[in-house]
């Protein structure tokens, strides 16, 4: 960190939490005096925007039914309408420290409730898919150091995830890969010509909701298995194609298959993460593969990470019997609440008021909502409690997973009057267990 | 034995104690006093069911029990109709015994099946006798017999036993079985049989086929002639044209071991 004006300061390698790529060379000029990032050297237009954005806002710490209220006020009324609910459920935690999102966890733990993370809206299908077909992977900076086939099926990283060509798969020089794009051949795989598209040397325009059967006749041919000509017809592929792609991906020194929402959410779902895993598990027979969903938010990987460490499932995890249980459709909380089962929602750094649909919303109007988060969005709207809490990554300190889940430690630019997520939930929490101790009549440990 | 169920819970209930082996010999009080777990608490039976009779062979359920988890649970003998909806895991790890549910059933109709048959009027959701997520291994016996349709997956990862639906079924239908039958008399979603080891999957319609399964023949099997006559019998509504045949066989997967076979009715 180094002074450059009395009320500017540089922070040298300052993480972007914006996107899953979570780019740890920022160099951030901060004005101490507005409490704002002016300039976010190394970042890509989203992650600027993400900077620019997160300044101090002149608003109370909390609300408690649409009034201002006090941190503390607002940790008291939440930790009543938790430890007096049947069914309560924690959602988001895409978007804050693993710190704390261990808390997040801890409270399910202690209230018996439920806990599910943005994952279950995303690559909840890949995290069904891990634990059937497995996965063989690596991290970026072994991809950047070594892949000479890149291929992404499904998702925009160009609009989506703009560093990830260039930092991490497609234009950076490696250790085997000296002359970087011109090392590397890239295919791209989608159902529409996306501003991705242009960097690909071959581009397949798949048919929509075809990419399971594309990739299975990929699968039966890397197999030695016969596909007939009118795969065509189906998928949108002439069999040529597939027959070249197979060679190529047979005998390449080391190819990855980067897969996005647009597999992972249509059709298929975990079939389509399954038969994409398959098939780099099947390309080793010939070569070295590995495959990698491309990862949305900022810390969304590390939610994966601490849920599956702390209760052995990654989400969607049931905790009613006092035990964790994992039943995607059953224990995720969209279907929780399109079914209308939930009686009380702690929502921590997600917005699901604007992004889930509609008979899920309707229901979370009918129950009390708690949110945790650091700006105004139609969740906090509609919330019952509602903390203020400081931006990750830009206010406070904490670890976030990037999505080859390497860990990564963030450091803060300047501080925000508001309290971290980690605080307020690790405050809840001890004041939810005095609450249920004399609920359940003093049979909860004290130790944490 | 009936239980009436007589009030709306506000979260689901698990109700695995609703099985003959947990309600024979018991009294309408004791029966009462068993634990139903309700949300996070526990509760008696009592709170959410009116109990009369004891039980002699089979337990009556009355009244929209769509929230109500886990009926018949793991039950090896005896009888349990369902006079209304049912809930998710209807019959979970059943070995024996009938199960029969007068409206519809929700996702998981059977898992862990063994034995017993299991019969639903109405509808049945995802996952009919399907593994649950993260085994190998779906149910390895007994028969299920939607009389409406079923959603996706149903059959997955089965090693035994029977499916029959007689509506529609939803994509993937015996995905990654290992053996057993399904038969669907309506028509079947897309993806069927995907990673299929082997076993038999049947529908009345055409149906869109991965580009692994190829056409092996065209034929009137006769175990399926067998199999049809038994559900004709247990009142699925089976034609003459479906026992005749013939059938078109393509054999697949040709990912896996390409034992599988899926029969679509030429007719
Ligand atoms: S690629 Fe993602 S993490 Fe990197 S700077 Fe852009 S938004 Fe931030």
């Amino acid at each position: 960190m180094s002074e450059i004006g009395q009320n500017l300061r540089v922070v040298e390698h300052a993480t972007c939490t914006f996107c899953g790529c979570v780019c740890d060379d920022m160099d951030l000029t901060v004005d101490l005096d507005a409490k704002r990032i002016t300039k976010a050297k190394n970042a890509c237009t989203l992650g600027r925007a993400w900077f620019a954005e997160h300044t101090i806002e002149d608003k109370p710490p909390a609300r408690i039914d649409g009034k201002p209220a006090t941190t503390a006020e607002a940790i008291e009324a939440a930790a009543q309408i938790l430890a007096g609910a049947r069914l309560p459920i924690i959602y988001g935690l895409s978007d804050t420290t693993c710190e704390a999102q261990r808390q997040a966890v801890a409270i399910a733990d202690l209230m018996h409730g439920n806990i599910d993370t943005t994952t279950s809206v995303c690559h909840g299908p890949s995290g069904i898919a891990f634990q059937g077909v497995g996965e063989s992977t690596a991290t970026l900076g072994e991809i950047k150091n070594r892949a000479d086939l890149v291929i992404y099926w499904g998702g925009n990283p160009a609009e989506s995830h703009p560093r990830h060509f260039t930092r991490y798969a497609v234009t950076p020089k490696g250790m085997y890969i000296p002359n970087g794009r011109k090392d590397r051949y890239v295919v791209l795989a989608d159902v529409r010509r996306t501003p991705s598209a242009p960097v690909a040397d071959l581009f397949l325009l798949v048919k929509p909701g075809r990419d399971f059967e594309l990739l299975w006749a990929l699968r039966a041919l890397v197999k030695g298995r016969k596909i007939d000509p009118s795969i065509e017809e189906s998928t949108g592929i002439p069999l040529a194609t597939l027959e070249t792609l197979v060679e190529r991906m047979k005998s390449c020194r080391y190819g990855v298959l980067f897969f996005g929402m647009g597999l992972t959410m249509t059709r298929g779902r975990h079939f389509n993460s399954g038969a994409i895993l398959a098939l780099a598990t099947d390309l080793n027979e010939y070569t070295h593969f590995v495959a990698k969903p491309v990862r949305g938010h900022g810390n969304v990987t590390g939610a994966d990470n601490v849920v599956s460490w702390q209760t052995g499932y990654p989400f969607g995890v049931n905790f009613s019997r006092g035990y964790p249980r994992f039943n995607p459709g059953e224990f995720t909380t969209v279907d929780l609440l399109s079914r209308g089962e939930a009686d009380a929602a702690l929502i921590i750094a997600s917005d699901p008021g604007s992004n889930f649909p509609k008979r899920a919303i309707e229901h979370l109007k009918r129950i009390p909502v708690i949110v945790l988060d650091a700006k105004d969005t139609d969740t906090t709207e509609l919330a019952r409690v509602a903390f203020r809490t400081a931006t990750y990554g830009i206010n406070t300190t904490g670890t976030v997973y990037r999505m080859d889940d390497v860990p990564i430690t963030l450091r803060p630019a300047f501080d925000s009057p508001f309290p971290g997520d980690e605080e307020v939930l690790t405050a809840l929490k001890d004041r939810l267990r005095v609450l249920l101790n004399e609920k359940r009549g003093g049979a909860l440990r004290k130790a944490a | 034995m009936k239980l009436a169920f007589h009030h709306r819970p506000e979260v689901p209930i698990e109700a695995e104690v609703i099985t003959p082996e947990k309600l024979a010999g018991l009294s309408e009080a004791e029966v009462s006093a068993l634990p139903l777990q309700y949300g996070n608490e526990r509760v008696p039976l009592g709170e959410f069911f009116r109990v009369s009779g004891r039980y002699e062979g089979e337990i009556l359920v009355e009244g929209d029990l769509s929230r109500v988890k886990m009926i018949g649970s793991g039950m090896s003998a005896g009888r349990i109709v369902v006079d209304g909806d049912a809930g998710m895991h209807l019959g979970v790890g059943m070995s024996g015994g009938e199960i029969v549910v007068k409206g519809n059933a929700g996702d998981w109709v059977a898992p862990d099946l063994s034995g017993g048959r299991i019969t639903i009027h109405g509808n049945a959701g995802h996952l009919v006798g399907s593994a649950y997520r993260g085994s190998a291994m779906g149910i390895r016996g007994g028969e299920i017999l939607i009389h409406g349709n079923a959603g996706n997956e149903a059959g997955n990862a089965m090693r035994r036993g029977l499916i029959a639906i007689g509506g529609d079924c939803g994509d993937f239908g015996g995905v990654n079985m290992c053996a057993g039958t399904l038969i669907v008399l309506g028509r079947l979603g897309a993806r069927c049989g995907a990673s299929m080891k082997r076993g038999s999957i049947v529908s009345m319609q055409p149906a869109p086929l991965l580009p692994t399964f190829g056409y092996a023949c065209r034929y009137e099997p006769l175990y399926l002639r067998l199999y049809l006559l038994h559900l004709k019998r247990l009142g699925m509504s089976v034609g003459e044209a479906h026992i005749e045949g013939p059938y078109r066989r393509y054999s697949g997967d040709a990912i896996e071991t390409n034992r599988g076979e899926i029969l679509l009715l030429d007719a």
